[in-house]
């Protein structure tokens, strides 16, 4: 039988079947690790090593999430991580917009070996940085701060490139109608070039902060015994070496630090697949 | 086109990398190819031996630091003093306890505190500039060469002189510790050993006197044949090679017990170690004993415990294959009761946990100390090396130290703490808590029964338990160990090398 | 000619005060902390330092390639590539696989896709220590359920047999990455022009020659993008190795990374600042010849623009 040209690719029949099996299937496999995890954090008690003898959601206590919140003190150091996070997003954002529109839209002088500079901080391995960072932020005072934790993490390379991109994109005509009339460059950025790029900035955010959320490298080098500032990554590694004998409060943790980000993303996937598309990551 | 005009430079980069990969290849620790003298197979020295060179190197007296301790009394208003220490979860909130009763005593001193990793902390110190290190700090039993090298520190021996302090009642063994070369360096605060558990229902069900562990190596093996054959458990002991446990940690011991030297210079304290003794006949005795205990069935292999750190306990507590016996440290006691306690392993009560001394060569009693000691740094300003020393008299007083003890479960690092509340009700209660201060007062008086003190003492246990390892799983003991001296030795040198 | 290279000049130098001032925040941000860290890198990779970094000697350049030639390092590299080749391909063939099997108009696909991103939620922490607890066999849930099919789960465990810890690593990493592949690959997939499909239907292609001829040579870049991310972070592996295996199991020391080789806790060069420099930035060229040689070798096949 003919098949209408637009329904290409369309399921049918048996093949839907098929097709929701396998993807109810690899849903499991993928959210098995999680789910078990949730599920000990949720059974057994905090002073339990045991890990649940079945995988049925029965006889669910609290008890080891909250005994981690207490000990871990996790309300704080979430807090640290969503100010650290929500300051770093902003700014990332902010410095890529800028830097963006400067290729993307400014002639300067040494324009191509600035964006090689540029390309060439992004293949940087953390490790490499890290030791004299670490010197840099102790001569600056910046141990043991909010500043310590968010000024090194202010631009990144991979924002430029991903605004750069969408900017390129927009019409010339855009831009060569509004210097006529007069819009400087401030005002072209803020009120045409960044709305018409929203849903990349979007996922820009959402990209960085996920990764200021999960950062673990550079927080535990800038924050040393200072509870008051750390965030919730440092928080769970305490958890983990204090108390081994107290595995299943490391599963409370893990649960307390893991939920936000699964909110988030549940709320923005879609919105961080458009961004990315409209972006289009073509190297 | 472009990419031609990168392609081969590349790929013949990537050539040249993978020859230049595949010829050469010596030890990372050792890239300068400097000059060490092949190791002969150390010989083993007579037990009260020395093997220091014949010219022995002490510190003159002049050379080193003041400590002004009266400086304290007639300073005005209050010294804040910064103090870096390594104690996480239960032991740091004890460390809070303590500083916080401290200033809220008095007025004179404020102490804050700033806790990291041993690791962290040490890297911390090492890297910063004298002006951004702390007044006091902590560091463990290994970081005593390396610390001494920093030329950076307050010798606590200068302060004990100054003020008169009494230190009659310290362990000896824990003050000897932390002294080289006729100075005291640093003042003990947190001192563990290594004890043997076992099971005591296995052991009487295998006709074993529970209150009977064994004493030396040779009974442990009996002891392990006899369970092993009535079938009461699984295996006699579990062995496991981490190397700040039973790969490189309890070599020193065992050699402390043996009144054997690790390394030359009397164990680097008479005079800078240049390399180390392991490899004579002791060690291989003593590591082809162990290989002989897996390969006989008597004992089970837990690898190098980076899992938990207490794979071996858990092992105890096995449902279905467990051992009888095992050598933890005397800090986990404590740790192990409160998860027994828990109901999670029915076959092993807290009350069938038996605790006896760790069983060595010959049966000879003694322990090196483990933990970590309190360093007064130099910071040039009297006041607070002072207010420094005021607060160390505090953390290691009598009754400080039975508080610290009967909370922490390390041991008081003097005498006369065992007679106060609330640690004398500690012991009272649960005398397997009085095994391991007994075992370190049993020491005996020689240069063995301090442990080794070289710079780079964390890598060479590193590479140790790397070779024991290797030797628990059927590898030559001797050759083993040859191999892992060499490689010792190079760190030795590379070491004294950059840091003399 | 001369006029327009004028006006070209001219308007480069009238906006060179703008892009400065644009340009301005990110620089100084960049130099200061990657670009100077790695300068002092480089240059303390050839010094010879006491414990404190301060006293040092020169070594030389020579330096850097006795670290590159040692065992050690030789070792770390080895498990490195191992673990590259074990996470990327099939980072890529799940990611691919799960982007295009979510890719259809299907109800509450919606949900499945929010499934298959959600480890993108985790951090290298999450990750390493959910594995950790289920991997214990004492302790984890997965030696109960599965230990008849595979005995090392519970005996000695995974993560403590030298054949199957890096495996296991492996495993922990490809689940963790599974989300970012998913949601670049989907993003890759939905830029796909309609058009191109209809035109293949119609020249008669099946869905499989539809999937070879149009899906993965528009999905080029973002394969090419997502393989020297995975790379990079299998060359970079730190996180996973400490928490799960403490450098993997002795004497073998099969899941010793090149970072973990320079930090981990039973490191031979903590107290050498001058060789862990020297491995780092060897770590750093190492990894930017993966991406390089990636780069060059796929770009025959990538396929840019329309």
């Amino acid at each position: 039988m003919a098949t209408d040209i637009a329904s290409v690719g369309a399921v049918h029949g048996w093949r839907k079947v098929g097709r929701y099996s396998l993807l109810v299937f690899i849903a499991v496999v993928v959210l098995f690790p999680i789910y078990a995890v949730l599920l000990q954090a949720l059974k057994s008690g905090p002073d339990s090593l045991d890990h649940p003898r079945s995988l049925l959601p029965v006889d669910l206590t609290f008890s080891t999430i909250r005994a981690a919140w207490d000990q871990g003190d996790l309300g704080r150091l979430l807090m640290n991580s969503l100010f650290v996070s929500l300051v770093v997003t902003a700014g990332v954002i902010i410095t890529s917009l800028l830097a963006a529109y400067a290729f993307a839209f400014l002639d300067f002088p040494f324009k191509g070996p600035i964006f090689v500079f540029y390309l060439a901080t992004m293949l940087v391995p953390g490790e490499v940085t890290v030791v004299f960072n670490q010197r840099t932020a102790d001569s600056l005072g910046w141990i043991n701060s909010y500043q310590g934790l968010i000024v090194p993490s202010l631009a990144s390379t991979f924002g430029v490139f991903l605004v750069r991109q969408v900017f390129l994109q927009l019409p010339r005509e855009l831009r060569e109608a509004a210097s006529l009339d007069g819009v400087g460059h401030l005002r072209f950025l803020w009120e045409v070039a960044a709305p018409l790029s929203r849903p990349t900035l979007g996922a820009l955010g959402l990209f960085t902060f996920l990764g200021t959320w999960n950062a673990y490298l550079w927080p535990s080098q800038v924050i040393r015994g200072d509870r008051a500032h750390e965030t919730i990554q440092i928080g769970l590694d305490r958890l983990k070496n204090n108390d081994i004998s107290k595995l299943n409060l490391v599963t409370g943790g893990l649960v307390v630090a893991a939920l936000p980000i699964f909110v988030l993303l549940v709320v923005f996937q879609r919105q961080l697949v458009r961004g990315l598309t409209a972006g289009a990551v073509k190297g | 086109m472009r990419a031609s005009h990168t392609r081969r430079p590349l790929y013949v980069l990537v050539a040249v990398s993978l020859v230049a990969a595949c010829s050469g290849g010596g030890d990372i620790t050792d890239p300068g190819d400097k000059a060490t003298t092949p190791t002969s197979p150390a010989d083993s020295v007579a037990p009260g031996e020395t093997t220091a060179a014949a010219t022995t190197t002490t510190v003159a007296p002049e050379t080193l630091p003041d400590c002004p301790t009266d400086a304290l009394a007639s300073a005005t208003g209050t010294t804040e003093i910064t103090f870096w220490h390594s104690m996480s979860a239960a032991l740091g909130e004890e460390v809070v306890k303590l500083t916080d009763a401290y200033n809220a005593s008095q007025d004179k001193v404020k102490v804050n505190l700033v806790q990291g990793s041993y690791e962290e902390t040490a890297d911390n110190y090492f890297l910063a500039n004298q002006g951004d290190r702390p007044d006091l700090v902590q560091l463990p039993e290994y970081q005593v060469q390396a610390m001494v090298d920093t030329a950076s520190t307050v010798p606590v021996g200068q302060c004990i002189e100054a003020s008169g302090y009494d230190t009659s009642a310290f362990l000896p063994t824990a003050l000897n510790a932390y002294a080289t070369q006729g100075v005291q360096w640093s003042m003990p605060f947190n001192i563990s050993n290594p004890v043997l558990f076992y099971n005591k229902k296995v052991f009487a069900a295998a006709g074993l006197d529970p209150e009977q562990p064994p004493q030396s190596l040779d009974e442990m093996r009996q002891f392990s044949q006899q369970i092993v054959d009535s079938g009461a458990a699984k295996y006699g002991v579990a062995l496991e090679s981490g190397f700040d446990s039973g790969g490189g940690w309890y070599v020193e011991q065992w050699f402390a017990k043996a009144e054997q030297f690790y390394t030359d210079g009397d164990n680097g304290r008479t005079s800078r170690a240049t390399k180390v003794l392991y490899n004579n006949d002791t060690g291989v005795e003593l590591l082809t004993y162990l290989q002989a205990l897996l390969q006989d069935g008597l004992a089970v292999n837990l690898g190098d415990n980076s899992q938990t750190g207490f794979d071996n306990l858990l092992k105890l507590a096995d449902a279905q294959e467990p051992a009888a016996m095992t050598i933890a440290t005397s800090a986990s006691l404590g740790q192990v009761l409160v998860v027994l306690a828990g109901g999670q392993f029915p076959q092993l009560a807290p009350e069938d946990v038996g605790v006896g001394p760790m069983p060595g060569p010959d049966g000879k009693p003694g322990a090196l100390i483990g933990g970590a000691s309190l360093w007064p740094v130099d910071t040039g300003d009297d006041v607070r090396t002072a207010a420094t020393w005021d607060f160390i008299t505090y953390l290691v007083a009598a009754q400080q130290q039975s508080q610290w003890a009967a909370a922490t479960g390390y041991i008081p690092v003097r005498t006369d703490a065992t007679e106060l509340e609330p640690y004398k009700t500690t012991l009272a209660t649960d005398p397997r808590f009085s095994v391991a201060v007994a075992q370190l007062a049993a020491s005996p008086d020689a240069l063995t029964s301090s442990g080794p003190v070289v710079g780079p003492l964390r890598e060479i246990r590193s590479v140790l338990a790397t070779a024991v390892a290797a030797i628990l799983d059927g590898a030559d003991a001797k050759a083993t160990l040859d191999a892992a001296a060499d490689q010792a030795n190079n760190l030795i040198a590379d070491y004294n090398d950059r840091n003399d | 000619m001369k006029h327009g290279a004028k006006r070209g000049l001219k308007r480069r130098l009238r906006d060179a005060p703008a892009a400065l001032l644009m340009l301005g925040a990110s620089l100084v941000l960049l130099a200061v902390w990657t670009i100077y860290p790695l300068v002092r890198a480089i240059q303390t990779g050839h010094l010879s330092c006491d414990q404190t970094g301060r006293r040092c000697t020169e070594e030389g350049w020579g330096q850097y390639l006795d670290v590159f030639q040692s065992t050690q390092f030789q070792n770390a590299l080895g498990v490195s590539v191992k673990l590259a080749l074990m996470t990327v391909p099939a980072g890529l063939i799940l990611g691919i696989g799960l982007a295009v099997l979510a890719d259809k108009h299907l109800r509450g696909i919606g949900f499945f896709r929010t499934v298959f991103s959600s480890t993108i939620a985790t951090s290298v922490a999450v990750a390493s220590l959910v594995w950790f607890v289920l991997l214990q066999p004492e302790i984890g849930v997965l030696s109960d359920l599965f230990s008849g099919w595979i005995p090392a789960l519970k005996n000695p465990g995974l993560l403590r047999d030298p054949g199957t810890a890096l495996p296991a690593v492996a495993l922990s990493s490809i689940w963790a990455s599974l989300g970012f592949t998913f949601i670049v690959i989907t993003a890759g997939l939905q830029s796909v022009p309609k058009e191109l499909y209809e035109s293949a239907y119609v020249d008669g292609a099946g869905s499989f020659r539809r999937f070879t001829n149009v899906t993965l040579p528009m999905l080029s870049p973002s394969i090419l993008f997502i393989s020297v991310v995975l790379t990079t972070r299998a060359l970079q592996t730190y996180g996973e190795v400490a928490l799960l295996t403490g450098g993997g199991p002795e004497p073998e020391k099969s899941t010793t990374t090149i970072p973990y080789l320079i930090y981990g806790k039973n490191s031979l060069i903590s107290g050498n600042i001058g060789l862990k420099s020297a491995a780092a930035v060897l770590l750093f060229l190492i990894s930017l010849v993966f991406a390089l040689v990636q780069f060059r070798g796929f770009e025959k096949r990538v396929h840019y623009g329309n």
